[in-house]
């Protein structure tokens, strides 16, 4: 992204930031709240109208050629945002329709996914007769169903426990060993500096740093400190 | 649910048609219970057709759920389209349900069946279209109903389901021309009856020209992402 500009009204949400995420990179935006991190992730993945800049996904601009840029794309958001009608098996089926899938292939696919995120078992329940782990599973397993090349994470780990927060981590590693490029935005430092390999944190709409993790931590301080240190006003 | 509409027309085909309908001598040609249906049918269809697209529309954009459409490689045309269809499918099931029962209860059957369906798909797109409109500029689930308690309910009644122009005086006999959905029910009964107060061919052209400009208002409003994008 180039130049990236939003604003609402005469509140400037992200103010003029540029960003490359490498093929097959495991990236971290952090920031504290308001900063821009889901505004700018609304920007890649389309759900809001970008004020200025450019954003191109794999060489495809989000706005010129924005149906190869968005199928390129599989975003789990911060709020669940399912059809709360559907079992979790038809969330997939319907989400891989709406990118034009669909067939046996695509219920192949569904069982797949369900099965590596262990919602096998619940598969014909629906979304709101499952607990919260479960939905943030679920909402990964969406974003996966129809082969993106680029998977946007915002805050996937937000209220869930421990043993999960690890599981989802270790499904993480394993999704970007596949070749899959993960762009992650959390709260939670630990998990940014165990996951990604470079990293930017955004203040205020501005990019304050952006450096691979070992760099950012080579003078010996936690993330935490690093953090704190670029964000405090 | 489709129960709820069929539920309806068979208490007022029960009560105006059957029950009061015995005092009215024949009106266009038919028994007052036969010469209910089309207008009973256009009724449930405009129902089906507003609520259906614009308690969706606004329970996708109440619960997020719209969000997975707007990511999606669709176009604005692409998703009006789907909720449109959607609306269009509920509303010909609605509609045959309906016609069986006539059929049954009051042998009122159709003479023109593509008359019968053009008017059904043109209103259906219509009132689409308005939900579509209304599920998008609503705030509120009460927003959705103002359409409908205030502007549709009122000129339906009004507009042709109950009584024929003719029986009108001439001062609302007029005032009927201004009612858009007096078109859509005179171009309707006239696929069942084989006349009608208008001539089809401009009921047809004015249920199009307001069908026309409706669905340009919705492509209009999703393609700039009025309350759907930021």
């Amino acid at each position: 992204m180039e130049r990236l500009v939003k604003c609402y009204g005469t509140f400037t949400a992200v103010d003029g930031i540029s960003l490359q995420v490498r093929e097959g990179e495991f990236f971290g935006f952090l920031g504290p709240n308001g900063a821009g991190k889901t505004t700018t992730i609304n920007a890649i993945a389309g759900l809001a109208h970008k004020s200025g800049g450019r954003i191109a996904v794999f060489g495809h601009d989000n706005e010129r050629d924005w149906r190869r840029a968005r199928r390129l794309v599989g975003l789990s958001p911060q709020e669940y945002n399912f059809d709360r009608y559907l079992s979790l098996r038809d969330v997939l089926i319907f989400a891989a329709g709406y990118y034009g899938a669909r067939g046996k292939a695509v219920a192949e696919r569904a069982d797949m996914l369900l099965d590596r995120f262990g919602l096998t078992p619940h598969a014909h329940r629906e979304y709101t007769r499952i607990s919260g782990g479960q939905k943030r599973r679920l909402s990964l397993a969406r974003a996966l169903i129809h082969e993106p090349r680029l998977l946007i994470l915002d805050e996937p780990t937000a209220g869930v426990d421990v043993e999960l927060r690890l599981e989802l981590w270790q499904w993480l590693r394993e999704l970007n060993r596949e070749g899959l490029t993960i762009f992650l935005t959390t709260h939670y430092l630990e998990e940014a500096e165990k996951l990604c390999r470079r990293i930017a944190i955004i203040r205020g709409g501005k990019i304050v740093t952006e450096k691979p993790t070992e760099e950012l931590l080579a003078a010996g301080e936690s993330l935490q400190d690093v953090f704190l240190e670029l964000t405090r006003n | 649910m489709i129960w709820p509409p069929i539920i309806t027309t068979l208490l007022y085909v029960f009560v105006f048609g059957l029950a009061l309908g015995s005092r009215i001598p024949t009106v266009q040609g038919v028994t007052y219970a036969q010469f209910l249906i089309p207008g009973l049918i256009v009724l449930q269809v405009i129902d089906a057709s507003y609520g259906e697209c614009s308690s969706s529309l606004f329970q996708g954009r109440f619960m997020n759920s719209i969000q997975e459409l707007l990511i999606a490689p669709m176009s604005a045309a692409e998703i009006v389209a789907g909720f449109i269809l959607g609306s269009l499918a509920r509303a010909l099931l609605i509609a045959g349900l309906i016609t069986a029962l006539g059929i049954l209860l009051v042998h009122s059957v159709p003479r023109d069946w593509t008359l019968y369906l053009i008017v059904i798909a043109l209103v259906s797109v219509l009132f689409s279209s308005l939900g579509l409109i209304f599920g998008l500029v609503a705030e509120k689930f009460d927003h959705i109903a103002i359409l409908t308690t205030f502007v549709i309910t009122p000129l339906t009644f009004v507009g042709g389901v109950f009584t024929s122009a003719k029986m009108l005086p001439p001062t609302l006999r007029n005032l009927e021309l201004f009612n858009p959905i007096f078109y859509t029910i005179d171009a309707f009964r006239r696929s069942y009856t084989g006349e009608s107060d208008l001539a089809p061919a401009f009921s047809l052209a004015m249920i199009a020209l307001l069908t026309a400009v409706a669905l340009g208002i919705a492509l209009r409003l999703t393609a700039t992402g009025y309350k759907l994008r930021t």
